[in-house]
């Protein structure tokens, strides 16, 4: 029996953690309510109804085997028992330390030090280093190497560094009250101060890149950080038609999320166009589920919390899917999560079928698993 | 000859402020035009190709940056500093902005670039590498964006009480964090397009110090700085054997006089005065009237012939002086670390990066640095100087009715400031202190009138003037080392011009 703890982190006042039971196939999920969350969401506690009609995710898992490609040996039965969280215990163990040092020792200032490493807990889901270490050890056995090397593991660092930084910018912009489980950062210290810290980090991570010493990461990772801010600025607002919405919102969470799982997960010592090329659209699709589910999540909350569909993304000028889904079908904006789910879900398949391109391998099940984890987020 | 010139300054201060300059620890400035810096400028900007003005349009036209505009206009009205510094950028862009990507340029020409280089990298005309003006455009970004983010508001419970002034502050926050990350996120990807992984590496220590300064040293509740408490102490403690011989109020200074003193027969202000008379002759009149208005005896004489002596430009000799700003000065070494952080550092990094890849071996890309970085360090004090001599202009106090608005106020760590904190009469200090003190919530809770006519009288300015000096001379010296060129000249003239204000 695994035990996977995944700790959630909804927008505005939500936290909780989700403690799943993965070994068959009904999943029990219990929420409850993280220790030090001073405002449980009412809706983590009570999943909406119209979830439960979401086909099991391990079905999902293995009616794509079918996509697998011919040359990839059947597998017999997906090997449920495989826990991304267990397998890069290791691996995961010392990121968090180690961004810490790096963080600490650019530094002289006790307070820049203090908010830097504010969300480097070890509290957060380290999803973006999980994916970028979990494929580069997938790819790597799949080339036949053993050692996730030290270029692949700073890059898992980039990512949660990177990643943390625009969280931090984020909380400034959106005014948020928690985050992880504590108070967000942008109550605890004075904006200009979380701003420049933010910055801070940045300019860490891209020092602690460059010295790898290597163009194409270095391009590769820029790329990131300006996708980032282009998908912020089109969460700003948007000039296109009805028609356009979706697409705009689509490119939105391409660049606000999915560039980074992506791009990170395709920085690989060694691998050639084609196989960067599979990592990369696995960690798009991944990514674009990721944040699909986490904005449907985010309504649910907001609709149950507020009386009120959407009110809270509406109010805060934000275009997420279902809102989206919902303006298109329902004009009195009821929501129309189906619609959210089945696209989730081609994205998941999408990312199974190309992780079944790589060598079998416990990473590269580990892959397959993480697209259950986030379609399972949903309930 | 230029070098003998700097204590003109002294008289001739209190005139416009230097278009060039930005108070790094202020925010942005607007200001005037003097002619004999822009023909400086425009003379050097001949010298590298174009306009550097139009190194910014790139970033200006791109969809980003019109967004941003468009949502400028919802805060037109309300009261975010983003407005301000928005206007900065686009109306006084010609000479502002872009003056530090044309010192990179600059000194990309002066030491001119290894042979090994392609000529297809090269921009013949200009005589510099089509990387440099990448790497020019880059500082100046890295540079905008941090002015920007440092624009932020700390909104805190309380502050304010209307409701859509709320929002229009939090929209603002939020754009101006947006256009700042624009900027930065933009600089990496250029900065990764060279493909030179050590120069990512420096600048992005550049940028790294850039965020570090914000947190140094006693601020307000909106991050105003405010200088370090008891810096006449700070010393003393360092120096206990001097402790018993010398009154606690002088001994940062003293301890300094103590190490050269032979005779001691001049106070700081004959020291200012002296130095005066020596340049120009018809200041007799002036010198009277100092001596006149001020309570020369207030204080113990200071023990002053012999920093004359070892002041550069009266006797060349650069070591002694070196003495009091590198190292016996708390006020020097406070004002030095922070504003190394808030800018020299990204100047002298950015010089030295375009003098690598100009494919340069370490030594001579470490003069590039040491160019930069005192540079920087003698604008950022002429500046200050500026900003002081243009303050008592505006507020003589028969216009004390006139608020000041907050681009005519100087900062209250400014060298002048710190200077007299740590030098100035026991009874002077302890009256800055308390108005200091004031200001812990807010710096404008400080009576700046009171502040500027205490640090007037005291030995502020004059040894900013020194330390000013003291950095272009280092600049100079650096300089010096290069063949002469034309490009070598346009900034020889940009340091005079300054130097002979």
């Amino acid at each position: 029996m695994v035990y996977i703890s995944i700790t959630l982190n909804f927008y505005p006042g939500t936290v909780a953690q989700w403690s799943q039971n993965q070994t068959q196939d009904q999943h029990q999920i219990h929420t409850s309510s993280h220790v030090h969350s001073p405002a449980p969401c009412p809706s983590s506690s009570h999943p909406s109804p119209i979830l439960s009609s979401i086909t099991s995710p391990v079905s999902v898992a293995l009616t794509c085997r079918s996509y697998s490609s011919q040359q990839q040996p059947p597998v017999p039965e997906l090997n449920q028992t495989v826990d991304p969280y267990q397998l890069l215990d290791e691996d995961m163990k010392d990121l968090y330390r180690d961004i810490r040092k790096e963080l600490i020792s650019n530094t002289n200032q006790e307070e820049l030090r203090t908010i830097a490493t504010y969300y480097f807990d070890g509290q957060g889901k380290a999803v973006r280093p999980m994916v970028t270490v979990l494929m580069g050890r997938a790819i790597n056995y799949h080339l036949n190497r053993n050692e996730l090397t030290e270029a692949q593991r700073q890059v898992a660092m980039f990512a949660e560094m990177i990643h943390s930084a625009s969280l931090i910018h984020d909380d400034v912009i959106d005014q948020s009250d928690f985050r992880r489980g504590k108070p967000s950062v942008n109550v605890v210290y004075n904006h200009k101060k979380v701003a420049m810290a933010g910055d801070f980090i940045l300019a860490v991570a891209c020092q602690m890149i460059s010295r790898l010493r290597d163009n194409d990461v270095t391009l590769t990772l820029s790329q990131i950080m300006t996708d980032l801010v282009q998908g912020e600025f089109m969460q700003l607002g948007s000039k296109e038609t009805e028609n356009e919405r979706f697409a705009h919102y689509l490119t939105k969470t391409y660049r606000k999320t999915a560039s980074l799982i992506a791009n990170c997960s395709a920085m690989l010592g060694g691998a050639d166009d084609q196989l960067s090329e599979v990592a990369f659209e696995y960690g798009r699709n991944l990514g674009i589920a990721f944040q699909l589910v986490d904005d449907l999540l985010d309504f649910i909350s907001s609709s149950d919390a507020m009386g009120k569909p959407a009110a809270a993304d509406l109010k805060l000028g934000l275009a997420t899917a279902p809102v989206l889904f919902a303006c298109e079908k329902y004009p009195e904006l009821k929501p129309h999560d189906h619609a959210t789910i089945s696209r989730t879900r081609k994205h998941c398949v999408e990312a199974v079928r190309l992780a079944n391109i790589l060598a079998e391998s416990p990473y590269q099940k580990g892959l397959i698993v993480l697209t259950d984890l986030v379609l399972n987020r949903m309930k | 000859m230029f070098l003998r010139s700097g204590l003109h300054h002294c008289n001739k201060a209190h005139r416009n402020v230097w278009p060039l300059c930005k108070n790094f620890s202020n925010g942005t400035k607007h200001t005037h035009v003097r002619p004999d810096w822009n023909k400086a400028v425009s003379d050097a900007e001949k010298i590298v190709g174009y306009p550097t003005s139009f190194l910014s349009l790139r970033w200006l036209l791109s969809d980003e940056i019109a967004n941003v505009a468009l949502h400028l206009r919802k805060l037109v009205g309300s009261s975010h500093p983003l407005l301000k510094t928005a206007k900065n950028l686009l109306y006084t862009g010609t000479n502002n902005m872009q003056a530090w990507g044309l010192i990179v340029l600059l000194i990309s020409k002066t030491v001119g670039h290894s042979r090994d280089i392609n000529e297809i990298e090269q921009d013949k005309s200009a005589g510099v590498l089509h990387s440099q003006r990448a790497l020019a455009e880059v500082t100046e970004m890295i540079r905008t964006s941090n002015l920007i983010h440092k624009g932020l508001i700390n909104i805190y419970p309380g502050l304010y009480s209307e409701e859509h002034v709320l929002t229009d502050m939090e929209f603002g926050n939020k754009i101006a964090l947006l256009s700042g990350d624009y900027l930065l996120a933009n600089s990496c990807a250029e900065l990764a397009a060279l493909k030179n992984q050590h120069l990512v590496e420096l600048m992005s220590s550049a940028v790294r110090d850039l965020s570090e300064g914000e947190f140094v040293g006693r601020q307000d509740r909106q991050n105003n700085p405010l200088p370090p408490k008891d810096l006449h102490l700070t010393q003393s403690e360092q120096n206990t054997d001097l402790k018993q011989r010398i009154p606690k109020d002088n001994q940062g200074y003293n301890s300094f006089l103590e190490n050269n003193s032979k005779e001691s027969c001049l106070s700081i202000e004959e020291m200012s005065c002296s130095g005066i008379k020596s340049n120009e002759n018809n200041l007799t009149t002036q010198k009277a009237s100092t001596l006149e208005n001020r309570p020369m005896k207030r204080h113990k004489p200071k023990t002053i012939r012999d920093i004359i002596d070892s002041l550069p430009f009266l006797q060349n000799n650069n070591e002694d002086i070196s003495i009091l700003f590198e190292s016996h000065s708390q006020a020097v070494q406070d004002w030095t670390n922070r504003n190394l952080l808030l800018g020299a550092s990204l100047l002298g990094k950015s010089c030295q990066g375009t003098l690598l890849l100009a494919g340069h071996d370490e030594a001579v890309q470490q003069l590039g640095y040491e160019f930069g970085k005192h540079l920087a360090l003698s604008w950022q004090a002429f500046v200050e100087l500026e900003t002081f001599a243009h303050y008592q202009q505006q507020h003589t106090p028969s216009s004390d009715s006139n608020p000041p608005t907050s681009n005519e106020l100087f900062s209250l760590v400014s060298a002048p400031v710190l200077f007299h904190l740590e030098y100035a009469t026991p009874e002077s200090r302890d009256k800055v202190v308390a108005q200091i003190d004031n200001g812990t919530d807010s710096i404008f809770n400080v009576d700046l009138n009171t502040v500027h006519q205490e640090v007037s009288q005291g030995p502020g300015v004059l040894l900013t003037k020194l330390l000013q000096h003291h950095h272009s001379t280092r600049a100079l010296n650096v300089l010096f080392q290069f063949e002469n060129s034309d490009a070598r000249n346009a900034l020889i003239k940009i340091i005079q011009v300054m130097d002979n204000s």
